[in-house]
């Protein structure tokens, strides 16, 4: 006999392994193209040919684990299920405002329900409502690409990490005050940028090239670095701080009775099948306990 | 045509930018899938398929942003066209003819991707995308229906909601007054949420009917420990090949690269997971697309069209490259000839178009006699 207690600590155990494991590798992938050309210089070229090829696989195989691990609540439970779907049209039909009316520079408004719901129903649900709204987003406004699994991935993130802001708002005692919104705020600002670094390193490997700097001796991490920074502050900086703002502005105006409204709902979503017995219908199964 | 045909087409177009920097099968694909984003358009219906950036208009784009990055920031090169005064941080250097046609190259490889992509999208219909995604991901493709359905109705929800806002009297004058429309939007999603969830509980969504009922709760979670346990090993495979390949020295171990089957180890298990998990979900198809021979046809050209392209260059041949010193890219008959199989598709849509016409009933048309062929 297996001790209950005993099997429940370790699959969780497995399932942070997984965790951890899948963002490791998604934390390889956006590194990779740091180390291009000290690889390209150190004679190992013949990665050149390869490497965006071998940087969508690094991406795909974090995108499959996390997905693979964090659908198993969404496949047993109907309402979870039906939530998830809801949120992901909602949040889908927003960023599909932000194509139809563009806002100023990157401001996106999807980012707001995707952190304020990591933060209200956990990790998991956050992390497929991020990943799952840029699915949709795309298939709808035509953004197939591949960059999605990137874009998934980081955004899937976004969503994850704002649970973990739940056991800092507790250790601040700021649960259920207006102080809450401010690590909330300050959790989308900081990503607001992060999104928009990590979406150029994913372009990162076609605008640098190994190539460019083999016939430049001594090339190294740091000026890597320093090229990627003026990449970065030239093409999109502008672009990211409006995003950031933007996200740290809806999470203050709106957040609250966002935040309001969805306790509510987590509350009524709560509900518990009562089947009759179960010798009497025997195609029914046994009630349930709900749990949102 | 079949869906399939076009996955494998993208598949086929998109490895061309992926794998090779020839300027010349660069064009010859980046016009291909241009040609095809214009035959898709031209078809009936093709009005409601999402709005694009012109691919032309994108390349243009790319490139000239692509061109001018690289030169101003990369000072490598012999043709020196120009000189920026030193002082000037990181642009200050020469400029160089290599390093312009290099980021060039760039905006190219970008532009082919995306026209290639513009093809599929506008190929596909949604309905389609969803329900070809692997099986294991069943519960994804579940939300991801449910949410593309319910987006449609929240738009028009959304709409509702502006009107009667306007009627009080409602004024867009900052980002404070998207409140008033966000709250009751979202207030009715979640309602109608609710209403879902209730309705498909009461149709015995996820209540364990059909085979897994037949197996006990404790040998499911045996078998799904397994595969969690498959699924960590994997990914510490391809954890330690991708460290490993990006160790200057290599990862040799008494003489052995060891980061490529670490990585192979890695697939073969999180592939082995897919399949697994996807096993244990039973699904039927309403409506199945249809097979013709013209679709197989399809198929198989796109396939010999890129495979001279990858033979050549897993082989190691060489790549154009405008370092150390601009030279003109040799044309490849060889290489560039095949790839016009990508065009197959082109009259496929046509096959298709005249059978439509022909035929009363597109959807039924050879439906039995090619069903063995699908799974």
């Amino acid at each position: 006999m297996v001790d209950p207690a005993q099997s429940l600590r370790r699959a969780r155990l497995l399932r942070w392994a997984i965790y951890g494991l899948t963002s490791l590798v998604g934390i390889v992938a956006f590194a990779y193209p740091f180390f291009l050309p000290a690889l390209a210089s150190s004679g190992g070229s013949a990665h050149a040919v390869d490497s965006p090829l071998f940087l969508g696989l690094l991406g795909g195989f974090s995108l499959i684990g996390l997905l693979l691990e964090a659908q198993g609540d969404a496949a047993s439970d109907a309402k979870q299920t039906a939530l998830l779907g809801v949120l992901v049209g909602l949040n889908a039909v927003l960023g599909f405002l932000e194509t139809a009316i563009p806002g100023p520079g990157g401001f996106s408004p999807i980012f707001f329900l995707i952190i304020v719901g990591g933060y209200i129903f956990g990790g998991r649900f956050g992390f497929l409502l991020g990943s799952l709204t840029l699915f949709v987003s795309a298939l709808i406004t035509g953004g197939l690409g591949p960059w999605l699994p990137y874009r998934m991935l980081v955004s899937g993130w976004i969503g994850m990490g704002a649970a973990l802001i739940v056991p800092l708002n507790r250790a601040l005692r700021v649960q259920g005050t207006k102080w809450e919104l401010v690590p909330l705020a300050l959790y989308g600002g900081l990503w607001g940028l992060l999104f928009g670094a990590l979406m150029d390193l994913w372009f990162w490997p076609f605008a640098i090239g190994p190539e460019t700097q083999h016939w430049q001796a001594g090339v190294g991490l740091g000026d890597t670095l320093k090229r990627f920074l003026a990449f970065y502050i030239a093409t999109s900086m502008v672009w990211d701080l409006v995003r950031a703002v933007g996200t740290i502005a809806m999470l203050l105006l709106f957040g609250a009775p966002t935040l309001r409204t969805l306790r509510r709902f987590a509350r009524r979503f709560v509900f518990t099948v009562v089947a009759p017995a179960p010798e009497a219908r025997p195609g029914i199964p046994e009630a349930r306990e709900g749990n949102a | 045509m079949h869906p399939v045909v076009w996955f494998v087409w993208i598949g086929a177009a998109a490895l061309v930018p992926l794998v090779t920097r020839d300027p010349f099968s660069l064009v010859i694909d980046f016009a291909i899938t241009c040609v095809v984003v214009d035959a898709i358009r031209a078809r009936p219906f093709a009005d409601i398929a999402p709005a694009f950036a012109s691919p032309l208009r994108f390349a243009l784009f790319a490139v000239l942003v692509g061109a001018l990055f690289n030169g101003l920031t990369s000072h490598v090169g012999e043709t020196i066209l120009l000189r920026l005064p030193d002082a000037i941080p990181l642009i200050g250097g020469p400029l160089t003819g290599e390093s312009l046609i290099y980021g060039a190259i760039n905006g190219l490889i970008l532009a082919t991707l995306f026209s290639a992509f513009a093809a599929l999208t506008l190929a596909v219909p949604v309905r389609d995308l969803i329900a070809y995604l692997p099986r294991a991901f069943y519960p994804i493709a579940v939300v991801s229906a449910i949410a593309a359905t319910f987006v449609p109705s929240s738009v028009r929800q959304f709409q509702q909601v502006r009107e009667a806002q306007a009627i009080r009297g409602h004024r867009m004058r900052g980002l404070r007054d998207w409140l008033p429309l966000f709250m009751p939007v979202l207030i009715g999603g979640l309602e109608r949420a609710l209403q879902l969830a209730e309705a498909m509980t009461a149709r015995g969504f996820a209540a364990g009917g059909g085979e897994p009922q037949s197996r006990s709760a404790e040998a499911r979670r045996g078998s799904s420990t397994l595969s969690q346990v498959v699924l960590a090993v994997g990914l510490g495979a391809v954890l330690a090949g991708g460290v490993l390949r990006l160790l200057p020295g290599g990862a040799k171990w008494r003489g052995l690269d060891l980061s490529l089957p670490l990585l192979i180890l890695g697939a073969t298990a999180t592939v082995w997971v897919v399949w697994r998990a996807g096993s244990q979900v039973h699904h039927t198809r309403y409506r199945r697309s249809t097979w013709t021979g013209v679709d197989v046809v399809c198929i198989l050209s796109a396939v010999v069209a890129v495979l001279p392209l990858m033979i050549f260059t897993f082989r190691g041949g060489p790549g154009y490259s405008p370092y150390p010193r601009l030279a003109l890219p040799t044309f490849d008959l060889r290489l560039g000839l095949p790839l016009l199989g990508l065009l197959a598709p082109i009259w496929g849509l046509q096959a298709r178009q005249a059978t439509t016409q022909r035929v009363e009933k597109p959807d039924r048309t050879g439906f039995t006699a090619e069903e063995g062929r699908k799974s």
